[in-house]
C-alpha cells in the first residue's frame, strides 16, 4: 500500500488543477460569451460580463448563418476536408500495406526518405504547388487543394497506419491464404478491419488538416467568395476595417466547437490508434 | 509473410506504393527542386515571370511545359533571370556571416555552450555507476554555472550584438531557437505536472479534469482563430487589461513591447501544445508497476528521489519522441505567432520583428512582399537544418526502430 496523501498535498494539487482548468477553459468560453453578446463589441464593461451570459442572445448566430455566405463555407470547407480525408485513407492505406506486409529493396529508405523530405516547410512548397495547379488549370479549385491536402497528411498517415498493421499478426492472414486467399483479399478481409483504431484516428486528422487549415487554403483558393473555406474566410473578416467581432466569435464557435467535441469523444482512441511518437505539439 | 515471389510480388508492391510515391514527387519533390532553383534567380515582385528560352527555367517551370502553357498568366512584369552573382539572395540573407568578426563571436557562443553538452556525457557516464558521486541535477546545475560564467568572460552579449548584424537570417534563427528553447522545456513541465497529479488513483473528479485539460487539442485544429482569441485578450482595451484597470492599474500595451510579445506568443502556443504532453506522459506513466514505488517507499526514498529515479527514467522512452517531434514543429510554429502579432512589434524595414519566427518571416517574404529569390534560399537553408536535425533526433530517439527492422 502506498501511503495516502497528506492534505495538504491534496490542497495543493487541486488548486494546481483548478487554475489549470480555467487556463484550458477559458478562451473557449471567452468565444462563447462574445459569440452571443449583440452589437459589434467584443468586450463588455461589466466584471461579471467576462465571465458569465449577462444579455445572451442568437443574433450574431443568425446573422452569420443567414445573411452572410457562411453556410456555404462552411460547406466547402466540410466536402474538402471529407473528399480529402477518403482520398488520404485509400492512398495511405495502400502504402501502409505494402511497406508492412512485403520486404523489399529500397523499402527502408523509402521510410527515411519520407520523414526527411516532410521536414521541408510546406508554406515554402506552397509557391510551387501553386505554380504546378495553375499550370494544370486546378487553381483556385477546390479539386487542386484537396490534392495538395492529400499529399501534405501522406506521411504522418502513411507512418502511423503502417506502424499499426506491424502489430497485427500476420498469422491470420496465412491461416487465410491456406485457405486459398491472395495476400491482399487475406490482408483487406482480416487485417484492416483489426486496424479500425488507427484508421479512425488517421481519418480524424486528416480531415482536421483540410477543415482547420489557413495557408494552403488562403493562398491556393484566394476568391471569390462562393469557393472560400471557412477559416480563411474568418480570419480575413476578424482582418476587415470595421470589425463585426460577435459575429466572428459566432463563426469561431461554430469552427471550434465540432472539432472539441470530436476529440473529446475520441479521447481514448488518440492513446491506442497513434502509434508514432506524436502527431503535433 | 507473403507467398508471392518474383515479377508478381514486384508489381503488388509497384502497385500500392505508386500513388503514394507520385503524390510525394508533384508535391514535395518537385516543389523542392524548383524552390533551390529559384533560389539562384532574381524572381520577385517585378519580375514574376518564367523566361522560357533559359534551359533550366523552360525544363523546372511548369508555365513552360508545351502543354500547360495556355493557362500561364499575362500581364505586366519582366521574367527573371539567373541572379548575378548566383549566389545574391544567400548573400543577403547571410550577410557578413563569413567575416572573421563575425565566425569568431559564432564560435565564442557554441563554446560557451559546450558546457552542456559536456553534462550530458558526464551524466551517460555517471549512470553507469552504482553509487553516482553527484545527481544528475548537480551536474546541470554545475554546467549551467559554466555557461553563465564563460558567457561572462567571452563578453557573450557583444558576441550576440555582432552575430545580430549579419543579416536576417541569423536573426530569425536565433529567435526561433529561443522560442524552442522556452516553449518546449515550459510545455514539459507544465504536461508532467499535470500528468503526475491526474496518475494519483485516489484524485476524487479525475475524469473530468482529463477531459477539460485536453480541450484545446481540439481547438487547436483551427490553431489560427483560437491565437485571434488570444490576442484579444493582450490587446490595449483586451480582456487583460480590462481586469487591470478594475483594481485601478493601467495595463502595459502588451504587443507593442518585444519582451511581452514574445511572452503572449509563448503563453498562447503553450496553450495549444500542453494537452499533447499530458496525455503522451499520462500513459507512459500507467505502464510503470506499482510495486517499485513500494519498494523504493520501503527503502525511505521520498516523493523527489522517486520523481527522479523512478519516473523520469521509465518514462523518458516515451516522452523523449514526442519532446523531438515537438521541437521540430515548434521550430516551424506559424499559425500562433502569425495571428497574434504578425511578426511584430516591427523594428525597422528590413529587419525581422521580435516575434518574426522562420515560419513567419518566410510567409512574410513570400505572400507580402513577394520577394521568391529570398524567400526560397531562407527556405533552402531551413530545410538543410530542419533535414541534420531530424536525421541526428531519428538517432538518438531510435522512433524509427522496429519500425523497418525485422
Amino acid at each position: 500500500m502506498i501511503k495516502r496523501t497528506p492534505i495538504g498535498v491534496r490542497v495543493l494539487q487541486y488548486t494546481f488543477l483548478v487554475i489549470a482548468v480555467i487556463f484550458a477553459l477559458y478562451p473557449v468560453w471567452f468565444a462563447l460569451l462574445a459569440s452571443g453578446r449583440s452589437g459589434g463589441r467584443l468586450y463588455t464593461l461589466s466584471l461579471p460580463g467576462m465571465f458569465f451570459p449577462v444579455d445572451w442572445s442568437f443574433e450574431n448566430y443568425r446573422f452569420m448563418l443567414f445573411e452572410r455566405p457562411y453556410l456555404t463555407w462552411i460547406t466547402n470547407s466540410f466536402k474538402v476536408a471529407s473528399i480529402t480525408t477518403i482520398f488520404s485513407l485509400v492512398v495511405c492505406t495502400s502504402a501502409a500495406f505494402a511497406l508492412s506486409r512485403f520486404r523489399f529493396k529500397g523499402r527502408e529508405f523509402f521510410l527515411i526518405f519520407l520523414l526527411a523530405i516532410s521536414t521541408f516547410p510546406g508554406i515554402l512548397s506552397l509557391v510551387a504547388i501553386a505554380q504546378v495547379l495553375t499550370a494544370v488549370g486546378l487553381f483556385g479549385k477546390h479539386l487542386g487543394l484537396i490534392l495538395a491536402f492529400t499529399s501534405a497528411t501522406l506521411v504522418f498517415c502513411t507512418w502511423n497506419l503502417k506502424g499499426y498493421f506491424d502489430t497485427i499478426p500476420i498469422d491470420l492472414e496465412e491461416a487465410a491464404q491456406i485457405d486459398g486467399t491472395t495476400p491482399v483479399q487475406a490482408f483487406f478481409l482480416i487485417a484492416l478491419p483489426l486496424a479500425r483504431p488507427a484508421l479512425a484516428v488517421t481519418a480524424i486528422l486528416a480531415f482536421m488538416t483540410g477543415w482547420g487549415d489557413f495557408i494552403f487554403s488562403s493562398v491556393l483558393v484566394p476568391a471569390p467568395d462562393t469557393v472560400k473555406l471557412a477559416v480563411p474566410a474568418l480570419y480575413s473578416l476578424a482582418n476587415s476595417v470595421s470589425v463585426p467581432w460577435g459575429q466572428f466569435a459566432a463563426g469561431a464557435v461554430i469552427v471550434v466547437i465540432p472539432t472539441v467535441l470530436v476529440y473529446l469523444a475520441l479521447n481514448r482512441y488518440f492513446e491506442a490508434g497513434l502509434t508514432v511518437g506524436g502527431v503535433k505539439g | 509473410m507473403n507467398t508471392w515471389k518474383g515479377t508478381r510480388k514486384g508489381l503488388t508492391i509497384f502497385f500500392f506504393l505508386f500513388p503514394t510515391m507520385l503524390g510525394i514527387l508533384v508535391f514535395n519533390v518537385y516543389p523542392i527542386v524548383l524552390n533551390t532553383y529559384i533560389s539562384f534567380t532574381n524572381r520577385n515582385k517585378f519580375r514574376p515571370k518564367p523566361d522560357c528560352e533559359v534551359f533550366f527555367t523552360g525544363l523546372l517551370d511548369p508555365l513552360c511545359w508545351p502543354q500547360f502553357r495556355q493557362n500561364a498568366q499575362g500581364g505586366l512584369g519582366q521574367p527573371y533571370r539567373l541572379a548575378e552573382p548566383l549566389f545574391a539572395n544567400y548573400q543577403a540573407l547571410l550577410g557578413k556571416l563569413f567575416s572573421a568578426e563575425a565566425l569568431m563571436a559564432l564560435g565564442k557562443i557554441l563554446l560557451a555552450f559546450t558546457p552542456l553538452i559536456g553534462a550530458v556525457y558526464v551524466n551517460r557516464r555517471l549512470d553507469r555507476e552504482i553509487e553516482r558521486p553527484i545527481s544528475s541535477g548537480g551536474v546541470w546545475l554545475i554546467a549551467i554555472a559554466l555557461v553563465v560564467g564563460l558567457g561572462v568572460l567571452l563578453s557573450i552579449r557583444a558576441a550576440f550584438n555582432q552575430l545580430m548584424t549579419t543579416g536576417p537570417f541569423i536573426i530569425v534563427v536565433l529567435r526561433t531557437i529561443l522560442f524552442v528553447a522556452i516553449r518546449v522545456p515550459l510545455t514539459f513541465v507544465f504536461g508532467l505536472t499535470l500528468a503526475l497529479i491526474l496518475n494519483d488513483s485516489r484524485l476524487k473528479g479525475k475524469t473530468f479534469f482529463r477531459v477539460a485539460l485536453f480541450v484545446p487539442w481540439g481547438a487547436s485544429s483551427v490553431a489560427i482563430l483560437m491565437a485571434l482569441v488570444w490576442q484579444f485578450f493582450f490587446r490595449q482595451q483586451g480582456t487583460i487589461n480590462q481586469l487591470f484597470s478594475q483594481i485601478g492599474i493601467q495595463g502595459p500595451i502588451w504587443l507593442q513591447n518585444p519582451v511581452s510579445a514574445f511572452g503572449v506568443v509563448v503563453l498562447a502556443d503553450l496553450w495549444f501544445s500542453y494537452p499533447f504532453f499530458m496525455v503522451a506522459i499520462l500513459g507512459a506513466l500507467q505502464s510503470i508497476p506499482v510495486e517499485l514505488y513500494e519498494a523504493a517507499e520501503v527503502d525511505g526514498a521520498n516523493w523527489w528521489v522517486q520523481l527522479q529515479r523512478i519516473t523520469l527514467p521509465l518514462i523518458r522512452p516515451a516522452v523523449l519522441p514526442a519532446t523531438v517531434l515537438t521541437s521540430i514543429t515548434a521550430f516551424q510554429m506559424f499559425g500562433t505567432a502569425y495571428a497574434i502579432t504578425a511578426g511584430g512589434p516591427l523594428a525597422g524595414a528590413d529587419t525581422p520583428g521580435a516575434t518574426e519566427f522562420v515560419m513567419v518571416y518566410a510567409y512574410r517574404q513570400i505572400y507580402q512582399l513577394q520577394n521568391y529569390g529570398r524567400a526560397t534560399a531562407f527556405a533552402v537553408l531551413i530545410f538543410i537544418m530542419l533535414f541534420l536535425a531530424t536525421l541526428y533526433s531519428l538517432r538518438i530517439t531510435r522512433i524509427t526502430k522496429g519500425a523497418y527492422e525485422s
